[in-house]
């Protein structure tokens, strides 16, 4: 094992336990969330509701075409323009030719003088006393423009002498650049002699067509000078990274650099990790700088349309299969559109398929960037459901017997599997069976079970079912830092600063605290949104609790010591000595729980933590009446920890044990090709739910954000002028509350996860898998393929020959 | 001292004093005694009064959100698709980002600021069912909810989903809702 894990103060290799006797908030329904009130009435303020005094607003120049570059451009009527307080153009000499840093370990130019997409911010931006004005300004400015060939589809862009999509930096359209894969040949065992052996071989083609973000807020930042002091107000999930890219930007000590993290507008990844996302910010910084105002940039719904997810692709697929349903052999082709993936990898990480042979290829393509949204592992899922359903397809068999036929890890079966859980402590459990089993009662499938295209409706409509499972998974490796304050009340703070991504995480952090340290839930508090120099954590997305609970365990236990000890010793204020609170016991004899601290061995002997804290720091020992005056005589109680979560969320050698199904029934009309989900069924093995309420949220939501992807989501471009078609939020459609019927929500707990107390992320596993939920299920109905998502009425017309 | 004459300028009924020429204006003759300057709206916003000048292209929210502060209104889609800028007019819900300022003179309007501070059970039922998530879109969707049970107590099931479709929520959390609103409507103080 690498020594950096031996190292660490908590393996993940061994099982974490929950300890329900331990346990008042962990785990507990009902408990409230500490965002809700707040989000709820309209009081959580988020970036875009924030006014400065004297405060400007930035805009950018949008580029009409997908791959052109700036002549010439004349900003001088811009500039007369009465409410225009400063314009920054891509030749001024603060910018031109710099290229920055970005997320990803990627660069980009500061203000770029071409475009790769119709729609690129680029140019100039201008900064105006109103969002109006600014706009206004925009029309003014008018630009010569070298217009170059386009190309918009990743296969074409590979072709030789297909148009270069960005000419600036690539003489090729083959990217490499992170995180899309390399092009090199994947080989696990002897494909070639898989198929040899396989009694079946299976090809196929399948497509996924560029979605996108359409997050919730509209982008948007703020910037402020106050001398030689920078501060943001950002909406972005990594805001700590921005004091790290101002300080490059400006130069900028990083401990000048001020960040606020407002509530976030739901982003689910995307913007935060394309390039430009920072430099956005430096942008204003600079404008915010020449005019001595603060500088707000925003775009618009339509602006705001410049980023996509990473599953845009072309997948050729041939797989070798045995009667009895195993898969022995696959070979995988897939063409990405500007970022890619290792498409393969579940079937690596998590199947005992032995012989797999892939390539992925990205092209660059006149297309926004595309990114992880909700998330990277779209490829993956992509590529398992296809398989999955067509080996079933291809055998007459039940899904679920193929599934549970080619479950393991790493090319090995389950035994292997069980094997490791008994070596490391964990319950011997089969997590896939168990998941099934729930979920085929609750869709009731063993009765609705039928051929596919054999089960018509009264109502005339074409009846299916479908089933994928996948396993669970955290993508992102983190690490993170926070402290426990306990304040002279007794009352206690979580000390760090993070962007909320509106997953009930700080709530469940605060429950951790609470049970860790001994306290009542509703005795601690934590104000994430302010910088204070402590990140939990940065990148905010993925590993939330699964980094940050390991974070606050740590800290909660050390400040529960610094307690008892404080309880045991005397305390030396300026006017007097304070005789402990629990004079002539040792620490170890004490515990806390309920917010008191109270003797082992005689538990009526108690004091509440209020008592024994408050002659601590602010007192000069006259007691709490006078806790304003100064006189600070004995360190406060605060412990701070540290945690840092492996690369996706385990170790290597750190097998997945926790699966993930779904189930579906749906009504394809064979006369309108519409699609009518009339159940959703999802069974989340979450290891264990430490917020119950907050699973079943990410249940649902992700139900919602997959189907809408499966069936309606894609950005739709002109193809004779690579211009955005559809980019509104009436034209760019996702579900509604309508366009699904009851989704049942089942938690499993098998106790087998990574994170603390043996739990593990869902929150983008299902919104991950479901996104393909749907298209097992249509072949189910209509006996025939639509391998081409989103899956639209028109596609399923045209499969039915109707089209 | 000199006792002064007001003539009413359409009748020319002569009159002692500036307030009894206003009030015989506005009695007889239907209108404001003073021509409002350009612009002048006054609106009835969660029960209190607010006077503003507004520009003619300015919309409802901004004004509400930009102008006045109450920004618990929030832009989304940023035009007409979304629901998340939602407030109650004269009783219906309307789209304040769909809505000219300028266009609302008189109306009396309530936000999810007012709706909030009159602790409608919503709130709670909405906290207590995790009926958000990112919570951007949450108070359009508490004020749509708001706007029903105001015409319709008890809604159905359906009824809910149907009040509530044109609302979008990024995160899902739609299934939470119907939950949260059928709990409100239960306390409801005449239910």
């Amino acid at each position: 094992m690498a020594l950096e894990i031996k190292d660490m103060p908590i393996n993940p290799m061994e099982r974490d336990q929950y300890e329900p006797e331990r346990f008042n908030a962990l785990g507990k329904r009902g408990i409230r969330r500490i965002d809700g009130y707040k989000k709820a009435s309209g009081k959580a303020i988020y970036t875009r509701d924030i006014t400065l005094p004297g405060m400007l607003y930035a805009k950018w120049l949008r580029s009409p075409y997908p791959n052109a570059k700036i002549i010439t451009m004349d900003t001088s009527r811009a500039e007369a323009l009465s409410g225009v307080r400063g314009v920054l153009r891509y030749d001024d000499p603060e910018v031109m030719g710099r290229r920055v840093i970005g997320t990803y370990g990627s660069t980009e130019d500061m203000l770029a003088g071409y475009c790769y997409f119709e729609g690129q911010q680029m140019g100039a931006v201008v900064a105006a006393d109103t969002e109006e004005i600014a706009n206004e300004a925009l029309k003014l400015i008018k630009v010569e423009w070298e217009i170059r060939p386009f190309v918009l589809d990743g296969e074409e862009a590979l072709k030789p002498g297909a148009p270069l999509a960005r000419p600036e930096w690539f003489q090729d359209n083959l990217s490499a650049d992170p995180p899309s894969p390399a092009p090199n040949v994947l080989n696990r065992g002897d494909v070639e002699k898989g198929f040899k052996e396989a009694d079946r071989i299976i090809e196929f083609k399948a497509r996924r067509r560029y979605h996108g973000g359409a997050d919730a807020e509209l982008l948007c930042g703020i910037s402020r000078w106050e001398d030689d002091c920078l501060e943001l107000w950002l909406h972005h999930q990594h805001p700590y990274e921005h004091k790290w890219t101002m300080h490059q930007y400006f130069g900028v000590p990083m401990n000048k650099v001020t960040a606020h993290a407002p509530y976030n507008g739901g982003m689910y990844g995307g913007w935060n990790w394309i390039p430009y996302s920072q430099i956005a910010q430096g942008v204003s910084a600079i404008l915010a700088r020449r005019t001595g105002r603060p500088v707000k940039w925003v775009f618009d719904r339509r602006e705001d349309f410049v980023f996509g997810s990473m599953d845009a692709q072309v997948s050729y697929i041939k797989v070798g299969i045995k009667n009895d349903g195993l898969i022995i052999a696959i070979d995988m082709k897939s063409v990405f559109e500007n970022t890619g993936n290792f498409a393969e990898e579940h079937f690596l990480e998590n199947t005992r398929v032995p012989n797999i042979r892939a390539l992925n290829l990205t092209g660059r393509v006149n297309k926004p960037p595309a990114i992880a949204i909700r998330c990277e592992q779209l490829p993956m899922c992509f590529a398992f459901t296809h398989v999955f359903n067509h080996v079933a397809a291809a055998l007459n068999m039940d899904p679920t017997e193929v599934a549970l036929k080619n479950d393991g890890a790493e090319g090995h079966g389950l035994e292997h599997l069980n094997q490791f859980k008994q070596d490391h402590g964990f319950p011997v459990r089969d997590s896939l069976k168990e998941c099934i089993e729930k979920g085929k009662k609750a869709i009731g499938w063993d009765e609705k079970w039928h051929a596919p295209g054999a089960k018509k409706l009264p109502n005339g409509k074409l009846h299916g079912l479908g089933f994928i499972w996948d396993n669970e998974w955290d993508d992102n490796r983190g690490a993170g830092v926070a402290g426990v304050f306990i304040q002279q009340d007794g009352s206690i703070n979580i000390v760090a600063f993070r962007a909320d991504v509106g997953v009930n995480a700080e709530t469940t952090y605060c429950q951790v605290v609470a049970d860790e340290l001994g306290a009542r839930i509703e005795d601690v508090h934590f104000r994430h949104q302010e910088d204070v120099y402590l990140p939990a954590m940065t990148p905010d997305g993925s590993s939330n609790l699964t980094t940050n609970g390991y974070v606050m365990r740590k800290a909660a236990r050390k400040a529960k010591q610094q307690l008892l000890e404080v309880a045991t010793s005397i305390v030396n204020t300026i006017e007097r000595d304070i005789p402990p609170a629990f004079p002539g016991i040792k620490p170890e004899d004490l515990d806390v729980g309920e917010s008191q601290v109270f003797v082992k061995a005689d538990p009526s002997s108690r004091k509440s933590i209020a008592e024994v804290v408050k002659d601590m720091h602010g007192s000069m020992g006259w007691g709490l009446d006078y806790a304003a005056i100064q006189g600070t005589t004995h360190a406060p109680v605060f412990a701070w920890a540290y945690h840092r979560q492996g690369r996706y969320g385990t170790e290597p050698g750190r097998h997945r044990l926790c699966r993930q199904i779904h189930f579906c029934e749906i009504e394809v009309d064979p006369e309108t090709g519409e699609i009518d989900v009339k159940r959703v069924v999802n069974v989340n093995d979450v290891g264990k739910a430490l917020s119950p309420e907050a699973v079943e949220g990410q249940q649902y939501g992700g139900t919602y954000m997959g189907v809408g992807r499966n069936v309606m989501e894609e950005y739709i471009w002109d193809p004779p002028t690579g211009v955005l078609l559809n980019g509104s939020l009436l034209d760019y459609k996702w579900a509604t509350m309508l366009d699904l019927g009851p989704v049942d929500t089942i938690i499993v707990e098998t106790g087998m996860g990574y994170g603390p107390y043996g739990t593990c992320g869902i929150g983008e596993d299902v919104a991950t898998i479901t996104t393909h939920l749907l298209q097992g299920a249509v072949y189910n109905a209509t006996g025939k393929w639509v391998d081409d998502g989103p899956i639209t009425p028109d596609k399923v017309l045209r499969a039915l020959g109707k089209a | 001292m000199e006792e002064r004459v007001y003539t009413c300028p359409y009748c020319a009924m002569a009159h002692n004093s500036t307030e009894a020429l206003k009030s015989h204006v506005i009695a007889e003759h239907k209108t404001e005694p003073l021509p409002s300057p350009e612009g002048l709206i006054r609106l009835a916003i969660n029960g209190q009064g607010y006077e503003l000048t507004v520009e003619p292209h300015w919309t409802l929210y901004q004004v509400i959100h930009d102008k006045l502060g109450l920004t618990g209104s929030k832009m989304f889609c940023d035009r007409g698709a979304c629901g998340s800028c939602t407030v109650i007019m004269d009783g219906r819900p309307i789209l304040s980002c769909m809505t000219l300022a300028i266009e609302c003179h008189g109306k009396s309007i309530e936000t999810i600021e007012g709706i909030a501070e009159k602790k409608h059970p919503l709130i709670d039922a909405y906290v207590k069912h995790h009926c958000m998530q990112c919570g951007y879109c949450t108070p359009g969707f508490v004020v749509t909810a708001k706007a029903l049970l105001d015409r319709n107590p008890k809604p159905t099931e359906e009824e809910i989903r149907q009040a509530l479709a044109g609302n979008l929520c990024r995160c899902g959390t739609y299934p939470q809702h119907v939950t949260a609103v059928q709990e409100a409507a239960k306390k409801l103080p005449n239910s």
